[in-house]
């Protein structure tokens, strides 16, 4: 398989007029192309700033982010970030919502809006086109947000706890929501969560950090039948065995 | 739409309360008129010293059939919105400046909080040194009345906006001028509103105070000439039509902002 994304190892430094703190000791990931992985580890080891590392918002102290094999100094459109919250503009409708990546990039054009128009289109979203974000539901706000991200054709997508503001029950429908859409779009994608069960249901590998300073501390390949959606991963058998090889590592 | 009894009654209910209020309101202004024309007729205060509701009826018509009021009315109600518009736009110029460059907010803010805490009207011998007298000197005062508030506001709302929506657009790799015109400015619309209406008031404070210092016309010239020369009609029917007049200019700015909500919905 032909590696996609490729963090070398990685250190972050913080600095504060308190002190400084390393934040990434000596990280190194590889990530194929249409791989879905997810990012665990204790609260405080540094999940999001790898997200931002690879995303380019952050520099890291020391170490290289290559995507494919071009060194990431700033924020490309090879790159999705999606957030805990939606972070929807309330005063833009659902379309132009979507559209907000493109204008940015200067690249809205008749071809790239037909794109995002298509995929509002596709994921159920064409009737609240019009709409506001505060007319829709929860799960339907992180449809859109998601949506928003795929608008400009990314190859990689940063997924940073995007269910955790929601209630358990719109949770689990998003989660199915959220792997589904990104295998018919075939992106590759790396989530950070606090949730165990999220990230076994969701990927196809999970990265276990330690604590602060956050540094791989294992890998756990996951082995389940490629036609599962992550809710039905859940009655797997295996689920649990995973569920608590996990949760002992993170102890 | 077919409502239940129930829903009926609850609207009724509504409606009623409704009138209720406006009635009330109607009612508390025809005592007050009242009480007051009563008083002032019955000799139990002197009319001369708190004028009544008849006298300035009679002052209002006197003075439109000379035709006298229309000129004070035409140059205060000119300075006033020439001291909201500079206002508002340069203390949003210079808000914008602020926050594009934070290190220059930082060097000015306790230049801001200074000149903010400082009564304007202490500036006015300067104001008529420097300006002259006339309408220069008095939509100056407006200004520097309104447009430290009016930065200091508008600076703390764009600073209030959610760091992890500018983080959004930074992932999509936007510069400081995208987040500022697709985010920042956008948001804080409500915010930009609010400060038009306190705007409103304060030209209207700022304007009146610098007719007390230096004018030979306008509404603040009226009520300081009817004060020197004990014309208590005089000022009291100034202070009614001023009264009217920024009820007229809030209201204004009120469709506005009705307008720009149904556009946003």
């Amino acid at each position: 398989m032909d590696k996609l994304l490729c963090l070398d190892s990685i250190s972050l430094t913080y600095h504060t007029k308190k002190g400084e703190t390393l934040a990434l000791d000596n990280l190194s990931i590889d990530v194929q192309k249409n791989q879905f992985i997810s990012i665990v580890g204790p609260s405080g080891c540094g999940k999001t700033t790898i997200l931002s590392i690879i995303s380019g918002l952050i520099k890291p102290s020391k170490g290289n982010v290559t995507i494919e094999e071009e060194q990431v100094t700033k924020p490309s459109s090879k790159v999705g970030y999606m957030f805990q919250r939606d972070n929807l503009f309330e005063w833009l409708t659902i379309e132009k919502n979507v559209l907000l990546g493109l204008e940015i990039m200067h690249k809205k054009n008749k071809e790239t809006k037909e794109y995002a128009k298509a995929l509002i289109k596709k994921y159920g979203l064409e009737e609240f086109s019009h709409s506001f974000p505060s007319e829709l539901s929860g799960g339907m706000r992180q449809r859109t947000a998601l949506i928003r991200t795929l608008a400009t054709k990314p190859e990689i997508l940063l997924l940073d706890e995007p269910c955790s503001a929601l209630d358990y029950q719109t949770r689990l429908l998003v989660q199915d929501d959220i792997k589904s859409i990104i295998n018919e779009e075939q992106k590759t994608a790396i989530l950070v969560t606090h949730d165990i069960s999220e990230a076994i249901s969701m990927s196809d590998k999970i990265i276990i950090l330690s604590h602060r300073p956050g540094t791989v501390k294992k890998i756990v390949e996951l082995d389940f039948d490629k036609k599962l959606t992550p809710f039905e991963r859940r009655s797997e058998p295996q689920f649990s065995k995973y569920f608590d090889m996990i949760w002992r590592e993170l102890l | 739409m077919k409502y239940s009894l129930d829903h009926k009654k609850y609207l009724r209910k509504l409606c009623m309360q409704d009138i209720f209020i406006h009635v009330c309101r109607i009612l508390l202004l025809a005592l007050i008129i009242g009480l007051w024309e009563s008083v002032a007729n019955s000799g139990i205060v002197d009319p001369f010293i708190t004028s009544s509701p008849s006298r300035i009826i009679n002052k209002l018509s006197e003075m439109f059939a000379s035709g006298t009021i229309w000129n004070h009315i035409f140059i205060t109600l000119e300075e006033t919105i020439l001291a909201f518009l500079f206002s508002t736009i340069i203390g949003s110029i210079i808000a914008i400046i602020l926050y594009l460059c934070l290190p220059l907010k930082k060097i000015l803010e306790p230049y801001l909080v200074i000149l903010n805490s400082l009564p304007k009207i202490a500036l006015g011998p300067l104001i008529i040194i420097w300006m002259g007298i006339g309408t220069k000197a008095i939509v100056t005062m407006g200004v520097l009345i309104c447009v430290i508030i009016t930065i200091i506001s508008m600076l703390n709302g764009f600073i209030a906006v959610e760091e992890e929506k500018i983080m959004v657009l930074k992932s999509m790799g936007a510069n400081k001028l995208q987040i500022l015109t697709k985010l920042i400015i956008p948001a804080t619309l409500p915010n930009f509103i609010s400060v038009l209406k306190i705007n409103v008031g304060m030209a209207w404070v700022g304007v009146i105070m610098g007719e007390y210092l230096s004018s030979s016309a306008g509404l603040g010239y009226l009520l300081v000439y009817g004060g020197q020369v004990f014309q208590l009609d005089l000022v009291m029917t100034t202070i009614i039509i001023l009264c009217i007049l920024a009820g007229i200019m809030y209201f204004l700015i009120s469709i506005i902002e009705i307008l720009i909500n149904r556009k946003r919905k």
